[in-house]
């Protein structure tokens, strides 16, 4: 109850700062409350929130295992190319899958291209104690220009103009959901089913208390018994497999194509959705929820502004993690 | 000669964010907010160049916008017990949303402001002598910001080993509590090494603007501040070799650079396997440089 009091305050905090920029800028009011009830109070609006909302649940969950694990996963936007580029691989060599095999093979692709990247810093991290920051920094950025190739010449689409790839095939698709016209597609479902599984693994079986355990005290766990590489190696991997699962959304339900920068850093959203939801999964429902629609609404604030840019969504999202980062220290001054 | 000189133009911003990241890590707190501090610190120097005419001017807001984020990553972490971390990721993101933001209110462009008005980009200063020299001589007609990187580090030598501050900011790292227990405020040497460290890192923004791009772009330090991290941690968190380390990471970006106008018959390499070169000789660097026992000893007390 508490957790939700705070997460509510801060969500005040949020929006309270987010007028005060606008009214700062010059925007006027009628452009919030116009972007507000286009963001919350229309079909289409509440599409394009879930659709984004789906994306940070993934990364949300790969941040939060790390965390758990005393890990900190900041690769997850690189992670999230690649399993957005093997969905496209995938349909490009195997066009005429059956559908449920192909919906099934384009999850797994997905999934296993960003555990394969995540592989990277998470061998180093757990086998020759590399700090796993920096290296995740520096493969998101060789990640994106890897991927932008990718998406401009091997998989380029002929008859576009625009830099994004082919279309992946009919079978690929996932079917579309509630929203109609919107991207908004069952990816959504696989995202909240996969939520309570994390709950289960973290909280109910030996694999999640191990990974705990590593986080709380990395040597007292190794002490009683924990092998401590391999743990966090599987956590790394169990992590990389999430983000890239960003491309099941993307690829198989929103775009059916990868464009180039489609990701408007979901990585690094999803740090600020697993800090407010303090790395519980099934709380990382809401706060990614609460992210994905201001991403929307500031999406929206553009459209209807005159000066307003939609990176006022970055700004608010630092403004709640300095929130919620510095939260041990205020609440103790305010009990 | 124009390899030696690529090299030196670009290592330059590397040198000056990496020693002040070398300052801030011996103080014992993490700054992965290097790439953050750089852009803001190039943003504020390139906007207020065009508002206000003036190079002197763009320095001086470019430095302290630097110096105010990095005081902001002391107080969060410090007196509010963030992560430094969580603290440094959060700066960075503070910064790829208010340059933008503010790019778009100032100049109605989120993207670049205005080109900067030719008198405000800082002009090559001829050394006196070694300027006059044949072919060697272009290397000694550069802007004074090449001058300070290439002294620098000796500088900040000199400040960490030799110097009573210098001392306490290597006990701040190693030992905060002996520190502490000598009756020295660890809060206030640590502020005072993010400043100074701050102030760095900004004028590696701020001579982006000036003299590399004379435009301020989005996104424009390109990952950076966090080739300048890997420097720090290559080197070993001691300046000379952190220097010669950005000397290295500059190289490969020239190389990479220069490699662009090569083509093998009528082929060119393609632009996007060359711009991944400088994060991926970094990369290897950080993998394969042998673990020592270097690093200021806070870092080995976090659980991670």
């Amino acid at each position: 109850m508490k957790q939700a009091g705070s997460l509510f305050l801060m969500f005040l905090i949020a929006v309270g700062t987010a007028f005060l920029i606008l009214l700062l800028i010059g925007e006027q009011p009628s452009t919030l409350i116009q972007a507000f009830r286009y963001t919350f109070f229309t079909r289409f609006g509440l599409g394009y929130s879930f659709y984004y909302t789906t994306p940070l649940i993934f990364t949300g969950l790969a941040v939060a295992v790390c965390f758990h694990a005393g890990l900190f996963n900041i690769g997850a936007e690189g992670q999230l190319l690649w399993g957005s580029i093997a969905v496209v691989c995938l349909s490009h060599f195997f066009p005429d899958l059956p559908r449920g095999f192909a919906l099934f093979s384009g999850i797994l692709a997905a999934g296993l291209a960003g555990s394969l990247w995540a592989f990277i810093p998470a061998y180093f991290k757990s086998y020759r104690g590399i700090h796993e920051v920096v290296t995740t920094l520096l493969l998101n950025l060789i990640a994106t220009a890897w991927v932008n190739y990718l998406i401009l010449y091997t998989f380029k689409n002929p008859e576009s103009q625009a830099a994004e790839t082919e279309l992946i095939t009919i079978g690929y698709r996932l079917p579309q959901t509630l929203f109609a016209t919107t991207p908004a597609n069952s990816s959504f479902f696989l995202a909240v089913l996969l939520t309570v599984f994390l709950q289960w693994v973290l909280f109910k079986t030996t694999f999640g208390f191990e990974i705990r355990a590593l986080g709380e005290n990395a040597r007292a766990a190794e002490l009683s018994g924990i092998t401590r590489s391999k743990r966090l190696l599987q956590a790394f991997l169990l992590s990389g497999f999430l983000s890239g699962l960003v491309g099941v959304n993307e690829v198989m339900g929103g775009e059916y194509k990868v464009i180039e920068g489609f990701s408007p850093g979901y990585g690094f959203t999803g740090i600020a959705v697993a800090l407010l939801a303090r790395n519980q999964p099934l709380v990382i429902l809401f706060t990614s929820f609460l992210l994905g629609s201001l991403q929307n609404f500031s999406r929206e604030l553009e459209f209807f502004g005159d000066v307003i840019s939609k990176e006022v969504a970055w700004v608010l999202q630092a403004l709640l993690i300095f929130a919620v980062g510095t939260r041990k220290w205020w609440e103790k001054k305010w009990n | 000669m124009e390899l030696i000189l690529a090299t030196l133009r670009l290592a330059t911003p590397l040198i000056f964010a990496s020693l002040g990241g070398v300052l801030c890590e011996r103080a014992g707190i993490a700054t992965i907010c290097l790439e953050g501090i750089m852009l803001v610190a190039a943003f504020a120097a390139g906007s207020t160049a065009v508002i206000s005419g003036s190079s002197e001017m763009a320095l001086f807001i470019g430095v302290c916008s630097g110096c105010f984020l990095m005081g902001l990553h002391e107080l969060l972490t410090q007196k509010a017990d963030a992560d430094p971390v969580v603290s440094g990721m959060a700066i960075n993101i503070l910064a790829l949303g208010l340059t933008p933001l503010l790019s778009k209110f100032f100049f109605d462009s989120a993207t670049n402001t205005p080109s900067l008005p030719p008198t405000t980009r800082l002009h090559p200063v001829p050394l006196p002598l070694l300027g006059d020299l044949p072919t060697v001589g272009i290397l000694f007609k550069q802007s004074f910001l090449i001058y300070i990187a290439l002294l620098l580090p000796f500088v900040v030598h000199v400040l960490l080993k030799r110097s009573v501050l210098g001392r306490r900011i290597h006990s701040a790292g190693d030992g905060p509590e002996a520190l502490s227990a000598a009756g020295v405020s660890v809060h206030r040497v640590r502020a005072l090494a993010l400043w100074i460290g701050g102030w760095l890192t900004s004028l590696a923004g701020v001579y982006l603007v000036l003299d590399h791009t004379g435009q301020f772009l989005r996104d424009m330090t390109a990952g950076r501040g966090f080739i300048a991290l890997a420097a720090v941690i290559f080197g070993r968190w001691q300046p000379i070799p952190v220097f010669l380390a950005c000397l290295f990471f500059g190289f490969s970006e020239a190389l990479q650079m220069v490699l662009q106008n090569v083509s093998v018959g009528s082929k060119t390499i393609p632009l996007q396997w060359l711009q991944s070169i400088p994060y991926l000789v970094a990369l290897a660097i950080l993998i394969f440089s042998r673990k020592g026992n270097k690093e200021p000893r806070v870092f080995r007390r976090r659980p991670v």
